[in-house]
């Protein structure tokens, strides 16, 4: 594991210093701060329950540029550049395990992802004062959104790792995520409906209900409800896509 | 330390490597030589564990490369031909990057890093970015990652490609103060340096291994020597006088502006002709005022075990062709 711990620690630091990961944060924010403020405009003029505000936040654009694009930006170098370079080659004749490899990398990236995240955590703190809101945003249904998010980001990114691993093209490899990214955002709300008699069986809908993401964000996480079903599911995602990685990259030694 | 049996490799239908096999001791230098494209660098990759083998099996430290690939890469160093080096760190984070992940202890990291780059001459580009630095220091970079582990092995792929003459005696001069501590095996189509630096070398052509041996037994292994004779008179009547020399095969006839005529001729390893020479030179009253035999050079060599084959195999073909088309006609 210490090599994954080498990987990680090289690659954050690689992710602090590239200029791309500010202009991500710096849009992001702006963004944010400007969708922010008139949802809270309209919440107060409305009078509208805040407790309703934090499950609101996932309909902005703002998390859907995030979500959308920003795995797929952030990972699309992981393995896709080291191809491109030649430094895979350095890479993989160290005596490390490709699934170190795998795992520091994608480590660094789902952290720097909660990083860039974290600061609208103040946007939520600062409206829980006088001139905004006045409100008291409870703990829970924050804390269960976030996790959410961690969760849904850390199986996209791995899926981003996965897209870097197939090509030396990095510009395909963030294309390849943000089609799988929105793929798996839009397409299950559309599916039952293309399915037709076929979506009334159980396990159709079971696997459809997980596969919505955005439903259940807003009816569990948002509302403060962890369900561990879909805990496993990012989870299982996650090293699903993982082992995947490291599938691609083994290939190379396999005869 | 390095065992290499029957080894081929296969890109498709391409054969990259045809059945190799050899043997390096340890604390041997072995030169890998052959032209371009002609198998060094798969080869590299295959010991190396970067591709796999078709067939065949190469053990490094007594690990075998296919099974415990792990293992053969905890024994070694590798230089790639173009070395790929992270632009935005820099050298020395780089190569502490680069000890860590190869298991070095961090109390120990310090000095592992620097005793590398002292060897590798690249102690004063240490805070520079990887991407600031020139050529021939990006590939001593290389060289100091290679060696930053201490590993036992070291595979170096064409270590002087693209370097100016003072940095490629620089890394030969290293290479060779290597043979106390590690065992080498190095790329190059630079004959001149692998002579100079390996006790041993192995020449690779289309993927096969055509000789093996040290750079003396390789070049006395040669067959065509070469007879140089400077004699006052004019190049007819020097080529008169020689017309009864047994064994001598003229390559060059040329008359110099002080009346002399130079000529060279191939001469094979057994024959001895000096005598009957002087003796028709005398006969023809020619005053000689050189006369020397060069032995084959290590490139002359390689030409002939590489081109060479070319040559013949081309001359087989169209023998063949002729042949069958002689049967053909009534």
């Amino acid at each position: 594991m210490n090599a994954a711990l080498v990987t990680f620690k090289k690659e954050l630091m690689s992710y602090c210093v590239s200029p791309v990961s500010w202009v991500i944060a710096v849009v992001f924010y702006l963004w944010r701060g400007f969708e922010m403020a008139s949802l809270t405009q309209v919440f107060a003029f409305y009078r509208i329950d805040q407790e309703l505000l934090p499950p609101q936040t996932y309909g902005l654009s703002s998390t859907f540029l995030m979500v959308m694009l920003v795995p797929g930006i952030l990972t699309m170098r992981c393995f896709a550049e080291e191809r491109r370079s030649g430094s895979i080659e350095t890479l993989m004749t160290a005596p490390v395990r490709d699934a170190e490899i795998v795992l520091g990398k994608w480590a660094a990236a789902t952290v720097f992802y909660a990083l860039l995240w974290l600061p609208s955590v103040l946007i939520l703190h600062v409206l829980e004062y006088g001139p905004f809101l006045d409100a008291d945003l409870a703990f829970g249904p924050v804390f269960a959104a976030y996790l959410g998010m961690f969760l849904l980001s850390g199986m996209l990114l791995a899926f981003g790792c996965f897209a870097s691993s197939l090509t030396d093209n990095v510009l395909l490899a963030a294309l390849l995520t943000i089609i799988f990214d929105f793929g798996l955002l839009r397409l299950p709300q559309q599916l039952g409906g293309y399915l037709g008699e076929l979506s009334k069986n159980y396990y159709v809908r079971e696997l459809l209900d997980k596969l919505d993401v955005m439903r259940n964000f807003s009816e569990w996480f948002a509302r403060g409800l962890i369900d561990t079903s879909q805990v496993a599911f990012y989870v299982g995602g996650i090293a699903f896509f993982l082992f995947l990685t490291c599938i691609s990259l083994a290939s190379r030694r396999i005869a | 330390m390095i065992r290499v049996t029957e080894l081929t490799k296969r890109y498709g239908s391409f054969l990259a490597v045809d059945r190799i096999s050899f043997e390096v001791a340890r604390g041997q230098i072995v030169g890998f030589l052959g032209p371009n494209g002609a198998g060094k660098t798969t080869t590299i990759r295959v010991l190396t564990g970067f591709h796999p083998a078709t067939s065949g099996q190469c053990e490094l430290a007594g690990h075998d490369v296919g099974k415990d690939s792990l293992a053969v890469r905890r024994h070694l160093g590798y230089l790639p031909q173009e070395v790929p080096i992270y632009p935005d760190m820099r050298v020395l984070e780089y190569l502490r990057y680069r000890a860590a992940l190869k298991g070095v202890a961090a109390k120990e990291r310090t000095l592992a890093v620097s005793r590398a780059m002292d060897k590798a001459g690249i102690s004063d580009v240490g805070r520079k970015l990887c991407g600031a630095v020139s050529h021939g220091y990006r590939q001593r970079v290389g060289l100091a990652d290679a060696l930053v582990a201490n590993p036992p092995i070291l595979i170096l792929d064409e270590p002087t490609s693209g370097l100016d003459p003072n940095q490629r005696r620089r890394i030969k001069q290293v290479v060779r103060d290597l043979a106390n501590e590690h065992t080498v095996l190095f790329s190059s189509h630079i004959l001149g340096e692998v002579q100079e630096v390996s006790s041993r070398i192995l020449i690779i052509h289309r993927g096969t291994l055509c000789a093996d041996g040290s750079p003396d037994s390789l070049v006395a292994q040669g067959q065509m020597r070469t007879l140089r004779l400077s004699v006052l008179g004019t190049p007819a009547v020097v080529a008169a006088a020689l017309v009864g020399v047994p064994g001598l095969d003229l390559t060059c006839l040329v008359a110099q502006s002080n009346g002399l005529t130079s000529a060279a001729f191939s001469l094979p390893r057994d024959v001895e002709p000096t005598a009957q020479l002087a003796q028709c030179l005398a006969r023809a009253a020619l005053p000689v005022h050189e006369l020397r035999i060069e032995l084959p050079t290590l490139e002359e060599y390689f030409h002939t075990i590489t081109e060479g084959r070319d040559r013949a195999a081309e001359v087989a073909a169209a023998a063949a062709v002729t042949a069958s088309a002689a049967e053909v006609l009534p």
